[in-house]
């Protein structure tokens, strides 16, 4: 007797299908999320490749990856997720001056943390050897300064927080990332097979974000422009300014913003979540206010280091003006707009 | 090998067949003989280098086939016997002298030995080589035993100073490396004195005029040979079936003969000298049966020719039933068997005939069951491994979707799992980088992929210079990756232009890679490829790089010479507490994707292992371990 076909055959969940449906595709944005867990993936220069079949039919990096795991339009909180208290700031300290991204906040709190022991090491990302951005581990004041600033392209940063949470060692850790890799981060505290997640991360500090860059785009672009690589620093200017600046060895160069957007991860565009939602404490430009951040504590943990910082003289405070906030909601919408939009796409061909 | 100017005439020894044409070249006075090693040519010539000093000849490992037809053509020209050995590719190499030799003609006596690989069984092509004879109007003599490769060697130079010319010795693998008893004769007491007559030229044109030379020399030879009782008949003076054989499928034939209990119905017609065709001999034998089996390897050399000589005789011979490669009875590829040879004649014959015993064949497959799957693979340790492990997760990481072009030794095996399949094309000696500056100028086309050409470095002066000088001119984008494991490996650790040595053990001119490198211009870079980490990086960059030929070469001893020169430094072991096993996150990693035969999967613990009997140390499967479970401690610190 010939049985028929089992009615409905698990979908493989692992490798294979993280190939089919976000690497081989283009859609990978290089938040890092599968790598580190095994030696099938493996990141070079910017790029998340798969040298080998794994053979299994299941895996956390296809658990993990913010692309494969995007669901509806975003979260039930607003378009910037749940807050606190929402700030605007910048650090007190000049060593962070035209190092750090507009107000420095972010690598102040996280020297800080590193400092009062509230975590022993943090995960950034910063330019490797080659320029391109990859992630680090950093324990110290001097750390965070040397990962200082964006240079606006995926460096796989989680796959070195997945070393760390491979280790035997039970330290607790910071995070700072993108949307994608907050995201991630949610879905790795959630995954059972995953403990020392929760266990260990401690800080999670999320970028607003409206797109990222692959870093071999980024290079190629430098290079049609005569830039040489690598960048110490990159920022895309408010509307409508249309521009991206990028500095490197102490000049400053401009780059047209429709050139960069079309180098931009195909993968972003699905992307509904301009402010990093998940994390304790979310940072990125306070427009109007150059040289300022806006701040957006989400957790009590995130309010109670901004608290300490401000307590301390290290971070300038004030409450966020409304209608900058307005103008932060009105962007995390038309982002959530657009991915919607992109995914409708996607789902009817 | 063994000298084998030191056999005392006839007292008979066990001689391998490649050592008895050594052996029979000695005796015909030979005074320089050159070669490259390919299997299974290769030990004709070691042998020879080995009884150089006591026979006092000159004998070489040249750079290619056709540089050693030339050498042998030398000393040909001085007044002396010259011959070069190669396999059926090695022909091919050398034709382009061959056809010319062929017309200006040759003065003291000069022998061409190819040894054909029937099944390619250690070669990337399967081919017959006496094509040449015909291609180039050359004699051709088949051996079947050690004894005759000796005796037919003392004749082809004979028969090459009577006619002029080249003449070729073709052996097959079977025979090159067969032993059997051979009663050796005795060596030249005198020796020639080297001289070119400068009156005499050595030259191609008139060409017409000289053509017709070659074709009356091949018909001289022909009379020469039919007189030499190479050909000869045996059987029942009428058979039933008449065999008409050359090389070991006559000894194939005799047996199936014997195993058919058929002596009484099928006579053998043996070739030695197998073209041209003694066309006398042929009609009489064609004449006394009417079925004719052919019996020959690769090619229907003789089918063809015997064919072409009843066509011209049809009307007194009458109807023959002729069988063979056109009927089915002699596999068009693949070595012949006696067994193959005997299901033709069961056939033919309407004999009952079974190859194996069913009692037996139900045993063997039993047995065969419990055998374990063996792939052919690189040995432990071997850093062509490590090499292609980093061109895999290199050219994976750089995402154009990368080819690598590949050539010929042990890294050939790059197209198969212990390569990772990461060669896109192999064909022969020096092709990889030909037609990697082919792939190199299609940039201007949309070619946007990156080229990697391998080649061992014995094949980078074997026939990769002119296809790197071509690049060079041309300014082909491509990275040539240089397998340096300082030894022609593949077939038995010869020694090569970079190695310096020499066949007779004295020390030549290293020809080093970096200087040719740096005299065509060539940026170069030496890696260590044991240390993946560095290889990737320079790999990485230099694929980056763009806009002309750039070479890496990755330098590490054999691993065989390595370990007969003290062996490696580590001590390989797996801590199981480390070990992930099959758990999600590393599947076997180390056992099923580097698989290198020195690491084993456990099933009874579920962990991977150390076969300490296979491993050699060399430390790279550490590199690779994504649990840091495979410790390389000093071997000092283990011991």
């Amino acid at each position: 007797m010939v049985l028929p076909a089992a009615p409905f055959a698990p979908q493989p969940t692992g490798l294979e299908r993280l190939l089919a449906e976000v690497i081989n595709p283009g859609l990978c944005v290089a938040c890092g999320a599968c790598l580190g867990l095994c030696p099938h993936l493996i990141f070079l220069d910017g790029q998340v490749a798969a040298p080998d079949p794994c053979g299994l039919t299941s895996g956390r990096c296809w658990d993990l990856c913010p692309v494969a795991q995007r669901g509806g339009p975003g979260a039930a909180q607003g378009p910037i997720g749940p807050v606190l208290g929402a700030w605007q700031g910048r650090a007190t300290a000049r060593d962070l001056e035209g190092r750090a991204q507009y107000g420095g906040v972010v690598s102040e709190l996280l020297a800080l943390a590193l400092e009062q022991a509230l975590v022993q090491e943090a995960v950034v990302t910063a330019a490797g050897p080659r320029g391109a951005p990859q992630g680090l581990r950093v324990s110290g004041r001097s750390g965070v300064l040397g990962a200082a600033g964006s240079i606006y392209a995926g460096g796989g940063a989680l796959g070195e927080l997945n070393r760390a949470l491979a280790e035997d060692a039970c330290h607790p850790l910071a995070v700072v990332g993108l949307p994608c890799q907050i995201q991630a981060l949610g879905a790795m505290r959630a995954h059972p097979d995953y403990p020392q997640t929760l266990e260990r991360i401690h800080l999670v500090i999320g970028l607003f974000c409206t797109m990222n860059l692959p870093w071999r785009g980024v290079r190629d672009l430098l290079a049609r422009h005569g830039v040489q690589a690598p960048l110490s620093r990159a920022d895309f200017p408010p509307p409508p300014a249309g521009i991206f600046q990028v500095w490197s060895g102490g000049a400053y160069h401009e780059l047209p913003l429709d050139q960069v957007r079309a180098i931009s991860y195909p993968g972003c565009a699905g992307c509904a979540d301009l402010t990093s939602e998940g994390a304790d404490l979310s940072v990125g430009a306070c427009e109007g206010k150059p040289g300022w951040n806006t701040i957006l504590a989400r957790t009590h943990a995130g309010a109670g280091l901004l608290e300490l910082a401000a307590g301390k003289g290290l971070l300038e405070l004030e409450p966020a003006q409304p209608a900058s906030l307005e103008h932060l909601n009105q962007a995390a919408i038309a982002k959530r707009k657009r991915a919607a939009a992109w995914s409708e796409e996607r789902r009817h061909g | 090998m063994a000298d084998v100017s030191k056999l005392i005439p006839g007292q008979k020894v066990l001689l391998q067949g490649n050592e008895a044409i050594a052996r029979g070249a000695l005796e015909a006075g030979v005074a320089l003989a050159a070669a490259y090693p390919g299997n299974p040519s290769s030990e004709i010539l070691q042998t020879l280098a080995d009884s150089a000093h006591s026979a006092g000849i000159y004998v070489e490992w040249s750079t290619n086939e056709k540089v050693a037809l030339e050498s042998a053509a030398a000393a040909s020209y001085a007044g002396l016997r010259g011959m070069a050995s190669m396999k059926q590719n090695g022909v091919n190499v050398a034709q382009d002298f061959i056809c010319n030799l062929t017309i200006s003609g040759t003065q003291g006596g000069i022998v061409l030995v190819t040894c054909d690989d029937p099944s390619g069984v250690s070669s990337t092509n399967e081919e017959d080589a006496r094509f040449i004879a015909r291609v180039a109007c050359l004699p051709l003599l088949e051996p079947a035993t050690p004894a005759e490769c000796l005796s037919m060697m003392k004749l082809a130079f004979e028969l090459s100073e009577q006619i002029g010319n080249l003449v070729v010795l073709r052996g097959l693998a079977r025979l090159s490396h067969t032993r059997a008893g051979v009663v050796p004769g005795p060596l030249p007491e005198s020796k020639r004195r080297p001289r070119w007559d400068p009156s005499q030229r050595w030259f191609t044109i008139p060409v017409v005029p000289r053509h017709q030379a070659m074709l009356d020399k091949l018909a001289k030879a022909g009379e020469i040979m039919g007189a030499a009782g190479v050909n000869y008949y045996d059987g029942p003076q009428r058979p039933e079936l008449l065999v008409v054989a050359s090389g070991s499928s006559r000894l194939y034939a005799d047996e199936a003969r014997r195993m058919l209990e058929a002596g009484e119905r099928v006579g053998i017609l043996h070739l030695g000298a197998t073209w041209p065709l003694d066309q006398e001999l042929i009609l009489e034998h064609l004449a006394r049966a009417d079925k004719i089996l052919f019996a020959e390897e690769v090619d229907p050399h003789l089918e063809g020719g015997v064919k072409s000589i009843y066509a011209q005789h049809v009307r007194e011979l009458g109807i023959k039933d002729f069988f063979g490669q056109d009927t089915g009875h002699k596999p068009p590829v693949g070595e012949l068997s006696p067994s193959r040879v005997a299901a033709a004649l069961a056939d033919i014959l309407g004999l009952p005939w079974q190859e194996v015993d069913p009692a037996y064949q139900e045993k063997a497959q039993v047995a065969q069951a419990l055998v374990a799957p063996r792939q052919v693979g690189f040995c432990p340790g071997c850093p062509h491994r490590a090499s292609y492990w980093s061109m895999k997760q290199v050219l994976a990481a750089d995402g154009r979707e990368g080819i690598v072009s590949g050539d010929i030794g042990c890294y050939t095996l790059g197209v198969l799992p212990t390569g990772y399949q990461r060669v896109n094309a192999v064909h022969c000696m020096g092709s990889g980088p030909g037609i990697a500056s082919g792939l190199g100028k299609l940039r201007d086309q949309g070619f946007g992929q990156p080229v990697i050409s391998v080649v061992g470095d014995s094949t980078f002066f074997h026939a990769a210079l002119p296809a790197l000088v071509n690049a060079r001119w041309n300014n082909s984008d491509y990275v040539l990756v240089v397998l340096d494991n300082s030894a022609t490996a593949m077939t038995g650790f010869q020694p090569h232009p970079g190695t310096g040595a020499t066949a007779m053990g004295q020390a030549g001119t290293v020809v080093d890679v970096e200087q040719v490198c740096a005299g065509l211009g060539l940026p170069y870079a030496v890696v260590d490829p044991y240390d993946l980490e560095a290889t990737q990086e320079a790999l990485y960059d230099a694929l980056q790089i763009g806009g002309g030929l750039r070479v890496l070469i990755f330098r590490r001893l054999c691993a065989l010479v390595q370990n007969k020169q003290g062996g490696h430094p580590w001590s390989i072991s797996v801590d199981p507490e480390l070990c992930r096993g099959e758990d999600c996150g590393c599947h076997r990693f180390c056992t099923r994707v580097f698989r290198c035969p020195g690491l084993v999967f456990d099933e009874a613990t579920g962990k991977a292992t150390v076969d300490e009997v296979v491993c050699v140390g060399c430390g790279v499967c550490a590199q690779i371990c994504p649990a840091g479970a495979i410790k390389a401690r000093p071997k000092e610190a283990t011991a």
